[in-house]
């Protein structure tokens, strides 16, 4: 069953993966469980993204590079401006990384 | 690093979540055990706080409902005499129906009387006490004991369950992770088994991968091996010859099958201006374009450019060697300093980052507009989720 991997970047999912790898290097973990266990986190990862989350942001920017690959897109942009609710954060660079929706629900 | 206590509180229904979806694996088919997952929502959890993206400390709802991945409790055994929590051995059921004389507690009454019993007390407590003072007939009716015995599920599992002991691993901080581990089984379970709407798709069939398999590395840039990058900008195509060391090693890049297909039709061009192939992508000319049909150089039936990128490193490799001893080095500006750098100086945590979905990708001339949805940014050392961005972006030449 196919997941989205990318949300294994973020901080959440990095601090899962150091920690499997920590259980598997101990040996306390097997490696299939533990993928086993990523797996469950990328799914675990999009539903909750898609039910729990009701924020609003928009972003803009120059837009430096982009890439188009494997459908997934990379827009690296430079001085973006992101607004979060009433909040607005000034960012030198961003590195966007997208997914295409599309594939899970095929 | 800053983190509100909106996305705190998902990060923690996401570890909830997992931690209680994968417990049938530690627990049975010969797994490490509970403990092991305890000790690994507890890792996971203090390295979160750690990063700052968890507010300490973990509060979880103690009023939830169970959640349903959760221990089954097995039917009460009715050849036993009943003995349950106080909790639901109310007094109240008593005294608002007294019993009749023929029903005393703990005492086994006539098969005539249960029958008798159960229809004179319509309420759900009754029925408890019912069940409670026949709990050693063995006539009692299969409807009887249902409800009974679902209503008595939550309580057995949620008051025996044992202490977790999550001292074992840390000693230090773990006041509230034992708190909120203790309070575990009391999660309450916000996904419901939704994962059929969702249909996995057919394309793992075109990545040549039994296993359904969704690459999501864009194929260059972020690898930590030195994959070379093609990069398709403003109608000119060439070979970067850029190494990123960026730490996250990607599966994607590992798992790919070598299929070897050049891409090149000749030389390297070390001219910006000239093309090796005839420009069949007239970015200029397109007043507008949607992004959502690769037109990437490859060609459709290889949908992966690592495996190839990887092939022409070593055509490229030689045919730089040779013209580095004769003329100065190639492809020299082709690197894009700016964002070299910042791969490889920074730390990937301080990088700022957003994860995504996008919906559509669309151009006209330099303005570039996508949606993007259900994603994770980190942005200024805070993580900040989000249900859908709409990106406005220009691009100037």
């Amino acid at each position: 069953m196919a997941t989205f991997e990318l949300y294994r970047r973020s901080t959440i999912g990095m601090c899962l993966t150091e920690t499997l790898d920590e259980m598997v290097q101990n040996g306390t973990l097997s490696p299939e469980l533990a993928i086993q266990v990523l797996v469950q986190f990328d799914k675990s990862m999009a539903e909750a993204l898609e039910t729990q989350v009701k924020s609003k942001v928009s972003i803009k920017g120059h837009l430096h590079t982009y890439r188009f690959c494997d459908n997934v897109w990379t827009f690296m942009l430079q001085d973006a401006v992101i607004k979060i609710d009433d909040c607005q954060e000034n960012v030198g660079r961003v590195k966007i990384v997208a997914c295409d929706s599309k594939l899970l629900t095929q | 690093m800053a983190a509100t206590a909106t996305t705190s509180q998902v990060y923690v229904n996401v570890i909830d979540d997992v931690v209680t979806k994968v417990r049938d694996e530690f627990i049975n088919n010969g797994g490490p055990g509970e403990e092991v997952l305890k000790e690994l929502q507890a890792l996971w959890e203090s390295k979160m706080i750690q990063a700052g993206v968890v507010v300490a400390p973990i509060e979880r709802s103690n009023g939830a409902k169970p959640t349903p991945g959760g221990p089954i409790t097995p039917v009460h055994d009715l050849n036993v005499p009943y003995e349950g929590n106080e909790e639901y051995e109310t007094p109240t059921a008593e005294m608002l129906f007294p019993p009749t004389p023929l029903q005393t507690p703990m005492l086994t009454p006539l098969p005539g009387t249960v029958d008798n019993s159960m229809y004179n007390i319509p309420t759900g407590p009754s029925d408890y006490t019912s069940g409670n003072d026949t709990g050693g007939s063995a006539d009692i009716k299969g409807g009887q004991s249902s409800p009974y015995v679902q209503q008595q599920s939550p309580s057995p599992w949620m008051n025996q369950r044992p202490s977790l002991d999550v001292n074992v691993a840390y000693d230090e901080g773990r006041e509230e992770a034992q708190r909120g581990t203790s309070n575990q089984p009391l999660t309450q379970e916000f996904f419901t088994a939704s994962m059929g709407k969702r249909k996995r798709d057919d394309l793992s069939s075109h990545y040549n991968n039994a296993d359904g398999y969704i690459p999501q590395q864009d194929g260059a840039g972020d690898s930590a091996s030195g994959v070379f990058e093609i990069e398709v900008c403003g109608g000119r195509i060439s070979i970067n010859a850029h190494q990123t060391t960026s730490r996250e090693k990607m599966s994607a890049n590992t798992e790919r099958p070598t299929s070897g297909i050049p891409q090149l039709d000749g030389p390297i061009p070390f001219d910006d201006d000239m093309l090796s192939t005839p420009n069949i992508y007239n970015y200029e000319g397109v007043l507008s374009e949607d992004y959502n049909i690769a037109n990437t150089p490859a060609p459709p039936e290889v949908p992966v450019s690592t495996p190839a990128l990887i092939a022409q490193n070593e055509v490229a490799n030689d045919n730089e060697e040779e013209d580095d001893d004769d003329d100065e080095p190639l492809n020299e500006n082709d690197d894009d300093d700016d964002f070299d750098d910042l791969d490889q100086g920074e730390d990937q945590h301080t990088h700022h980052l957003v994860l995504a979905q996008f919906d559509k990708v669309t151009r006209t001339k330099s303005r570039w507009k996508c949606t993007l949805k259900d994603g994770i940014m980190h942005i200024n050392n805070k993580d900040i989720l989000f249900n859908k961005v709409p990106l406005s972006l220009r691009r100037n030449k």
